[in-house]
Parts: structure tokens; C-alpha cells; sequence
């Protein structure tokens, strides 16, 4: 059989999975669900009630990465979930790809997915709210898109272990949410500043942190993803 | 475990006896008591080692996880899984006695601050590293899966710690850089003695759960073994 080169085959499981997830909106409908509700529950916990109001740039950069953080567990688990069942990742394992091609494919799935979720979540945010981040809509989405990315690069990673072990979200959050609490504080801290009209230049270092994180654990996945997937 | 690593371990349990009475003794009779916090502060002689030497057991854990995955001997699984329960003992003994100092000290049991926090967060880490391990179906699946783990909860303290240190500071510094003389020099002895009690009791701890897993392993490839003959005949 012909071996396929690393970028088409990481194409190729990036198209797998972003075409059944068009087809069934197994993990987006879901997910979206799901952060609206949380929207919901953190306004009447935190928001709401005369004496008790919090300024919507205090809250909204806390709101919008709890549902992040949350939904994207669930999606992570729910796509690496769809292999284990059908028992595909075995299949996926004998193709004659790289393995790192493997992570990176799902992890492109991972993140586009997580990317359209955020495309419906931040602007229901701001509704929902009333705050906006003043003219920093394009530092925003790459704020968005950088801490979504590391979570996505270790969310993949650990979503795989999960799945090898047979368990599923509760196992995947306890894993992930703690081991990717830098990248959520460098989100929240970096949403609140545009949020507050600051530039990005004043958080600087949470902007190295938050693409080292990402680059670290992009790479340590790379090396380490093949002996998850060993038979 | 081969008969030549005896003597080491002998060694290791006869020092750990000799010095875990010295260090009580130094930290709670000859060190001087502290001037604002009174007596309270003598925890600080079991709190600051203990964390030292569960950061030691993540250096093991990352070293020995990184060999497994290389060489594939159990031996090192052993290693780790030692390591991790280990470092999950002295983990919980931080975050004990932490709030319990803190209290007097600050007014507050607990304060989202960069050590507390990081420990806190490697405590979560190693509990699911260990579920992580006892979940999977086979040996082999749990150490590969546990040696990976343990790659990533090593790097993953390390960023935890800066980014809450950006985020809020107040834990106490105790060595600042430049500024050796801060501690009271019989003060400084009584930590030095307690450090290096609780390395040996580290040390100590690791070695004999190093042992039992080995018996562990090789009791459990026996019998695998023996249920393998079986199914031939």
C-alpha cells in the first residue's frame, strides 16, 4: 500500500471528522446547548439582582471561559468517544499514516469544531450581557484562538488516554481542567483587558505564556501520541 | 529486585531512624521560637522539606517515565508508579500543613496563591494518573498510558506555578536570590537537618513501594503465565 505523506494524512482525519460531525452535530449541537445554559446559570448565580450587580466586563471574560473550558471537555471526550465505539481508532492505527499525523488530524477537528462554537458563543455573550470589547474584535478572536488551540492540543492528547482507559468526560476534566488552568487564566486575563479597552501589549507575558503552553504541549503529544494508540 | 540492592535500602532505613529524631528534636527544641508567630512556625520545618521532596518525586516521575517509554522494562513503571504514590503522600502532607500554619499566620486557611494553587493542581493530577493506571485493561496499557501522563503533569507544574505567580502572589519568600542571611542561622540549621530527614524518608518511602511493586509485578506475570499453561492443556 502507498504511504500517504504527513500533511495529506493529517487532512484526511481532519476531513473524517469535521464530515461526521457535519452530518450528525453530534458534539455541536450538544456543546452549544450546553454553553447557553451555562450562560444562563452564571447570570442568575453572579449577575442578576438589585445590590448585587457585577459589571459585565468583570463577568464576561469569567463567563465566556468557563463555558469554553467545560463545553470543549465534552466535545474533546465526545469525538475521541466516536472512535472508541465504532472501535475505529484501531483501524486508524493500522492505516499506513504517521501517527503524529493521527493527533494532528483530531486535534484540526477538535479545533475547528471548538472555533464555530466560539463563532455563536461570544456574540450571544455579548448580547446576553451587553459588553463588547470596543474595536478590539480581531485581538479578541486571536485571543480566542490561541488559548483554544493549547486547549485543543492537550484536550486531544488527554481525550485519547481517556478513551484507551475506557472512561469518559468525568475522567477527561479531571485531567484536563486542572493541567490547562495556566491557558484558562491567561484567556480570562487576556479577554479582560480588551474587555476593560486595555491593549494587548499590557498583558504581554500571558500572550507568551498562553502560545508556549500551546507550542509545549502541540509538541510533547507529537512525540508521545504513538504509544497511546499502541495495541 | 536483585540481592545487591539490599544493603541500599538497610542503609536508607537505619539513616532515616537515626535522623527523623534529630529533626524533631532540632525543630521543635532547638530552634529558637519565632518572634511574631510563635510556635506555630515550627511547621514550617516539616512544611518547606515536604514540599521540596515532593517536587523531587515529580523529577523521579518525569525521569523514570521517559526511560519506560524508551526501554519498555516494568522495572521503571515500578519506578514511576512509586514516585507517584509517594509524591502524592507528600503532596497531601503540604496541603495539610499549609492551612494549618496559614491560619495563624495570615487569618486564612486558604489563599488562591502560586504554590497553593500548583500543588493543589499536581495533587489532582497525580489522583488521576493513578486512576488512569488502575482503569486500564493490562499492565502494559496502564504503564504506557501512566508514563505519558506523568511527562505532562511534570511539565504542567512548572507553567501552573509562573502563570498563578503572574496572576497573585503572597506565599512567603524564603529564599529571595542575593539575600541568603533572612533565616536566623540556628533556624536555618534545624530546616537543613529536617531537609535532609525528610530526602531520606522520601527516599525511604520510594524504595520499599519500588520493592512491593516489583513483587507485585512479578507475582502478576506468574500468574499470567500459569493461566496461559493452563489454557494449552
Amino acid at each position: 500500500m502507498r504511504r500517504v505523506g504527513f500533511l495529506r494524512a493529517t487532512w484526511i482525519v481532519a476531513w473524517k471528522d469535521l464530515q461526521l460531525e457535519w452530518r450528525t452535530f453530534d458534539v455541536l449541537s450538544s456543546s452549544v446547548v450546553f454553553s447557553v445554559v451555562v450562560l444562563l446559570v452564571f447570570q442568575f448565580a453572579m449577575g442578576g439582582g438589585p445590590g448585587r450587580q457585577l459589571a459585565a466586563e468583570a463577568l464576561v471574560p469569567g463567563v465566556l471561559w468557563l463555558a469554553i473550558g467545560f463545553s470543549s471537555v465534552g466535545g474533546i471526550a465526545r469525538s475521541m468517544d466516536a472512535e472508541r465505539r465504532g472501535d475505529t481508532l484501531a483501524g486508524l492505527f493500522r492505516a499506513p499514516i504517521d501517527r503524529a499525523a493521527i493527533y494532528t488530524g483530531k486535534l484540526i477537528g477538535n479545533a475547528v469544531r471548538l472555533a464555530l462554537l466560539e463563532l455563536i458563543l461570544v456574540p450571544l455573550a455579548v448580547v446576553f450581557f451587553n459588553a463588547a470589547p470596543g474595536q478590539a474584535w480581531w485581538e479578541l478572536v486571536f485571543v480566542l484562538a490561541l488559548c483554544s488551540f493549547g486547549l485543543c492540543a492537550l484536550g486531544t492528547l488527554f481525550s485519547a488516554i481517556v478513551s484507551r482507559v475506557g472512561r469518559g468526560e468525568a475522567l477527561l476534566s479531571t485531567l484536563l481542567l486542572p493541567a490547562a488552568s495556566p491557558l484558562l487564566l491567561a484567556g480570562v486575563t487576556m479577554t479582560g483587558a480588551l474587555f476593560r479597552g486595555e491593549t494587548l501589549a499590557s498583558v504581554g507575558r500571558w500572550l507568551g505564556l498562553a502560545t508556549g503552553f500551546g507550542l509545549l504541549y502541540f509538541f510533547v503529544a507529537l512525540a508521545t501520541f504513538e504509544f497511546v494508540l499502541e495495541e | 529486585m536483585n540481592r545487591s540492592a539490599r544493603p541500599l535500602g538497610g542503609l536508607l532505613l537505619v539513616s532515616t531512624l537515626v535522623a527523623m529524631p534529630f529533626a524533631l528534636w532540632s525543630a521543635l527544641l532547638y530552634a529558637p521560637t519565632e518572634q511574631t508567630m510563635g510556635a506555630v512556625q515550627r511547621i514550617f520545618y516539616f512544611h518547606v522539606p515536604a514540599a521540596v521532596v515532593a517536587y523531587l518525586a515529580v523529577a523521579i516521575l518525569l525521569g523514570s517515565s521517559i526511560v519506560y517509554l524508551y526501554k519498555r522494562d516494568l522495572a521503571w513503571d515500578d519506578l514511576s508508579k512509586a514516585a507517584t504514590e509517594v509524591c502524592l503522600f507528600f503532596c497531601t502532607l503540604v496541603l495539610i500543613t499549609g492551612p494549618i500554619w496559614a491560619k495563624p499566620a495570615w487569618g486564612t486557611w486558604w489563599t488562591w496563591e502560586a504554590r497553593l494553587i500548583s500543588t493543589l493542581v499536581l495533587e489532582i493530577l497525580l489522583v488521576a494518573a493513578l486512576m488512569v493506571r488502575r482503569y486500564a485493561d493490562n499492565r502494559d496499557l496502564g504503564a504506557r498510558l501512566a508514563a505519558i501522563l506523568g511527562i505532562t503533569i511534570a511539565a504542567d507544574v512548572y507553567v501552573v506555578h509562573k502563570a498563578v505567580e503572574w496572576w497573585r502572589g503572597m506565599h512567603p519568600q524564603v529564599f529571595r536570590a542575593g539575600e541568603k542571611e533572612s533565616l536566623e542561622p540556628k533556624m536555618r540549621l534545624a530546616l537543613l537537618v529536617c531537609m535532609l530527614a525528610t530526602t531520606l524518608l522520601c527516599m525511604l518511602l520510594i524504595w520499599l513501594r519500588y520493592r512491593t511493586a516489583r513483587i507485585e509485578t512479578r507475582t502478576e506475570g506468574l500468574r499470567l503465565r500459569d493461566r496461559d499453561e493452563g489454557d494449552d492443556r
